[in-house]
């Protein structure tokens, strides 16, 4: 009896006007976006490759010795991801390459191709069409199907049969639901042919497993939409007060509450300005500078003899490193506090399914700002592994005095021989390399989230269920 | 007749659940935005004043005209709480200099930049967003609605014509809908005013009015939209839906959409070329210093340091204080070509973005919201225009300043760079003339602490410039400038309003009113 009514429900909608115009506003936003998505990741990836070759090739022709390579400044970007057809995550204003050499390493900034005239925007990417414009369809679809029933006066007499509620109940979500997957699938084909088509970039096995996930989790954050919509719709007698409440949940959930981030976290939480940082970075720098005598005799001495014996270059290696170390230690804090920040503001909006659903698809997908903070800790990771291959290929250079420190080169290298110049190999230097997380990670990292979509459904399904089966279909 | 309509309609909306529930959200929300932005709009005053004074202190510590470095600060508009604009998004200050042409640059004090995950909020927002949608709702089954109810019937079967009916529904709405958009300014008002720092300047309020205007324009657009909808079809939850779909490709898809396109059509120029294009500036500026054929010019040999972190020369030779007052002219005409070459390149890379975005924001006139947000944005001073018109002023404060020392410094003679005056070099000459000729190390010495008392008694003398008749920079915006900016968006609002209407009046003429 189900299934009847399922069928019944979708023939209905299939020969409606709203299912014609979402039909072809859905196929034609995700056909736009992906033409635009092609041009654009053809674009980026060419920018990158050109940035990261660029950088790659100073440091080979840079390279001849050793004490080159430790004073490098690198500079690395941020990849452009396929998946971020997917979801985007605002990556485009976040800031995209770091700038090290293996002693400091500052914080990430923002270089992009983006129009700084603009307003922040997001991109029509699949997250978009799905939690604005779907997400709205499913209360289009389901705004009357119950309260629509009675004022036509068909519930009554479906009622008069011996089905029980809660297939009726059911019958309406999966109908709504079918009839939700008909666009969304065909506008996810359409996308995924043009981007195939347009060769710029092959999809992996990883890549499509990660893509499958996104389909299912933006299939429950559907369902959650169409089991809210059938509860307020059993909860009105009209359908028009129907739509009226259901647009007002929708402007709240979809666009309000995300938006609020930057409200809370501008009442809960200050980072410090660029200029507090500076202050904050060269107060600690004269902190060590005036007990420079702590790090032993002599430190801050510096003569072009080493045997000078007003110097004593050992103490000098340690307050250097003290140094960068109380650099590397505050920008890091700062970064922290920036992301935990933007975090905390996120965290808030999260009262609105809209903010957990994009926050777990921008797991899947390994963009955002999680990617940003990953990015960095990855560029970390490199700078110690760089360190360390400098620090044991040092150790093999007996002319060295192994102290390896961050005074400019012709001081440190070149007059006092505080680190090795011998030449290096450059195939067996360590490159940088941005590595995706595996799908395992990606699902940890969502798995509150979805967690938590689960559970909207189910308070939904359990609103929709209690309030039906009170329902008056008088 | 029309006003029972409308007084009737009026009333029966007033009571209706959708104009309760949007009415408390807007309250809701401009209680909750409106302190913040003020909050934010005290901080960014702060930093200003802080600013303009530290400014004004390095002023006062000039000794000679080379030092004179000031930076003009563009005051942080309280009418951002309206509407944000770019107002936080482009750069608030300006350094005047000779190698330097102010131009619009991204903003380098935003604190964290993924803060930018979340969209700004301001109290067009609200109008834009919810006053929409509540326009929409009131206006949906303004026709078909009383069609189905069977009492439109009854309405025309009196002795009254269609088109007062329609106008009569018109008014009504606009009455109705003119409620909370007030409740929204005046709240508004109130909670900036009872914060002790802001000020509102009677261009302020002319701007506040204009935008109050314009959101009541823009109000009776979308409920002329819906109207038409409701008038277009005969069951109400259709012209709903209907223009609930209209209503959500004006609000989320055009706006991003008419972006991402923009900048998918008109590529911008990579950033790479703009550094090179620099560089090669740079190198010609080098090539031509290095032309200068002036002996003993080595550049400045300072022994003292002034304002802005710059030094300057308080005592040297007769010879260095010739040529380098012979070279300085031809330095600065040099430098000053320099700073216009780096700025016609800036021009023209900031040209194209302005291209894009000009475009982005022609793709986005389809949506009357964008049109709202451009109108809005332009009366609340923070549109692209007005920033630009903020950097025009700076561009002109640095010519006035370029020729005010020019002219001060006798076209950059000897007191452009140093505080030493003939007599003071003659002594220097005649003091290193008897180091050179000193036949023992005591003598020696003694000239060179005749020099050295003569140089601190020098620096002890030291007076700082008069610059009491220095050009001040003072930023007065260009109100007419703003309100002709705005002009043809508000045109377009009122074309819809009228376009909208008369379709409506159309559909309605021939429209069945018989209840099924």
């Amino acid at each position: 009896m189900i299934w009847h009514i399922v069928r019944k429900e979708i023939m209905d909608n299939f020969l409606s006007l709203r299912f014609m115009l979402s039909l072809i506003l859905i196929i034609s936003l995700f056909a736009a976006s992906s033409f635009i998505f092609v041009g654009s990741y053809r674009q980026q990836s060419q920018d990158y490759w050109e940035k990261t070759n660029k950088n790659i090739s100073d440091l080979s022709g840079s390279l001849g010795r050793l004490n080159d390579l430790a004073f490098f400044q690198q500079q690395v970007f941020r990849k452009p991801k396929l998946l971020s057809l997917c979801a985007e995550g605002y990556e485009k204003s976040f800031p995209n390459y770091v700038n090290f050499d293996i002693f400091t390493i500052g914080l990430p900034e923002v270089r992009s191709s983006v129009n700084f005239t603009f307003p922040h925007f997001s991109d029509i990417n699949w997250v978009f069409i799905i939690s604005l414009i779907l997400s709205f369809v499913a209360f289009v679809f389901t705004f009357d199907s119950i309260s629509g029933e009675k004022e036509a006066g068909t519930l009554r007499l479906m009622l008069a049969n011996t089905i029980p509620r809660y297939n009726i109940l059911l019958g309406k979500y999966i109908g709504a639901i079918l009839t939700l997957c008909i666009p969304f699938l065909i506008g996810l084909l359409v996308s995924l042919i043009i981007v195939i088509t347009s060769n710029v970039s092959g999809i992996n096995g990883l890549q499509w497993l990660k893509i499958l996930s996104i389909v299912i989790l933006s299939l429950l954050y559907l369902s959650l939409f169409v089991f809210l919509g059938v509860f307020i719709s059993s909860r009105a007698s009209r359908s028009a007060n129907c739509m009226v409440t259901l647009l007002l949940i929708w402007v709240s959930l979809v666009i309000l509450i995300p938006s609020m981030g930057r409200t809370v976290s501008d009442i809960f939480y200050k980072t410090p300005t660029r200029v507090e940082l500076n202050r904050k970075i060269s107060e600690a720098n004269k902190q060590i500078w005036d007990n420079m005598e702590r790090y032993g005799k002599n430190a801050g001495n510096s003569t072009a003899d080493v045997n000078d014996p007003m110097m004593n270059l050992p103490a000098r290696a340690r307050l250097y490193n003290a140094l960068s170390n109380t650099k590397n230690q505050i920008i890091d804090d700062h970064h922290k506090k920036m992301i935990a920040q933007a975090l905390t503001g996120r965290n808030y909006t999260c009262l609105s399914p809209t903010a957990i659903y994009r926050r777990a698809t921008e797991a899947l997908a390994g963009v955002g700002i999680g990617r940003c903070a990953d990015f960095y800790q990855q560029v970390k990771r490199y700078q110690e592994n760089l360190r360390a291959f400098i620090h044991s290929k040092d150790a093999e250079d007996p002319k060295s005095r192994h102290l390896i420190f961050d005074e400019d080169v012709s001081r440190g290298a070149w007059d006092w021989h505080t680190i090795s110049k011998k030449p290096v190999d450059f195939n067996i230097v360590p490159k940088f390399q941005e590595r995706d997380l595996v799908l395992g990670q990606s699902l940890k990292l969502a798995i509150w989230d979805i967690g938590l979509l689960m559970l909207f459904n189910l308070v939904f399904f359990a609103a929709a269920y209690v309030s039906f089966l009170r329902y008056d279909v008088r | 007749m029309i006003w029972k309509i409308a007084k009737k309609e009026f009333l029966l909306n007033l009571m209706t659940f959708k104009f309760t529930v949007g009415t408390i959200l807007c309250v809701i929300l401009v209680s909750v935005f409106v302190p913040v932005l003020a909050k934010d709009y005290q901080r960014r005053l702060k930093g200003y004043n802080e600013n303009i004074t530290a400014n004004e202190a390095e002023l006062r510590k000039v000794m000679v005209y080379t030092n004179i470095q000031p930076t003009v600060y563009r005051p942080p508009n309280i009418l951002y709480v309206f509407s944000e604009g770019v107002e936080k998004r482009l750069g608030t200050s300006a350094k005047i200099g000779n190698m330097v042409v102010p131009e619009i640059s991204s903003s380098s004090d935003e604190i964290n930049p993924y803060m930018s995950m979340f969209p700004n909020m301001d109290v067009s927002l609200i109008l834009r967003i919810v006053f929409s949608a509540l326009a929409l709702l009131v206006a949906y089954n303004v026709i078909s609605g009383e069609r189905e109810q069977g009492t439109l019937k009854l309405i025309l079967s009196g002795t009254i014509s269609r088109h007062q009916v329609l106008i009569g529904k018109y008014l009504a709405g606009l009455m109705i809908l003119i409620v909370p958009v007030t409740i929204v300014f005046i709240l508004a008002l109130i909670f900036l005013l009872s914060f002790p720092m802001i000020e509102l300047t009677s261009s302020n309020w002319s701007g506040i009015v204009l935008m109050y205007l314009a959101s009541l324009i823009f109000i009776s657009a979308i409920y002329n939209l819906g109207l038409f909808f409701s008038t277009l079809m005969k069951n109400s939850s259709i012209s709903l839906v209907l223009g609930l779909f209209a209503w959500v490709i004006f609000v989320a898809v055009i706006p991003s959409g008419s972006i991402y396109l923009a900048s998918r059509i008109s590529p911008l120029e990579s950033e790479e070329k703009l550094e090179t294009q620099r560089a090669l500036a740079m190198q010609e500026a080098r090539i031509k210093y290095g032309k200068i054929s002036v002996p003993n010019w080595g550049g400045p040999k300072t022994d003292a340091r002034g304002a802005s972190g710059k030094s300057y020369t308080v005592l040297c030779s007769s010879s260095c204080l010739q040529d380098r007052s012979k070279a300085y002219p031809l330095v600065k005409s040099i430098e000053s070509s320099y700073g216009d070459s780096i700025w016609r390149i800036e021009l023209s890379y900031i040209r194209g973005l302005l291209a894009q975005n000009h475009l982005a924001r022609n793709i986005a006139r389809i949506s009357p919201i964008s049109i709202y947000e451009n109108v809005m944005s332009t009366f609340a001073r923070s549109d692209l225009g007005s920033i630009q018109d903020f950097m025009d002023n700076a561009r002109a404060y640095r010519n006035e300043t370029m020729e005010y020392i020019r002219s001060k410094s006798n076209n950059f003679s000897t007191y452009y760079f140093t505080v030493c005056s003939e007599q003071d070099a003659i002594f220097y000459d005649q003091q290193k003339e008897a180091i050179k000729q000193a036949k023992t190390e005591r003598e020696r010495k003694q000239a060179e602490d005749v020099l050295g008392q003569y140089l601190n008694k020098m620096k002890k003398k030291l007076t700082v410039l008069n610059l009491d008749d220095f050009p001040r920079f003072s930023y007065r915006p260009n109100l007419t400038g703003n309100f002709k900016r705005a002009i043809p968006d508000l045109i377009l609002l009122v074309f819809i309003n009228a376009l909208l209407f008369a379709l409506s009046f159309v559909a309605f003429m021939r429209y069945d009113v018989r209840s099924d």
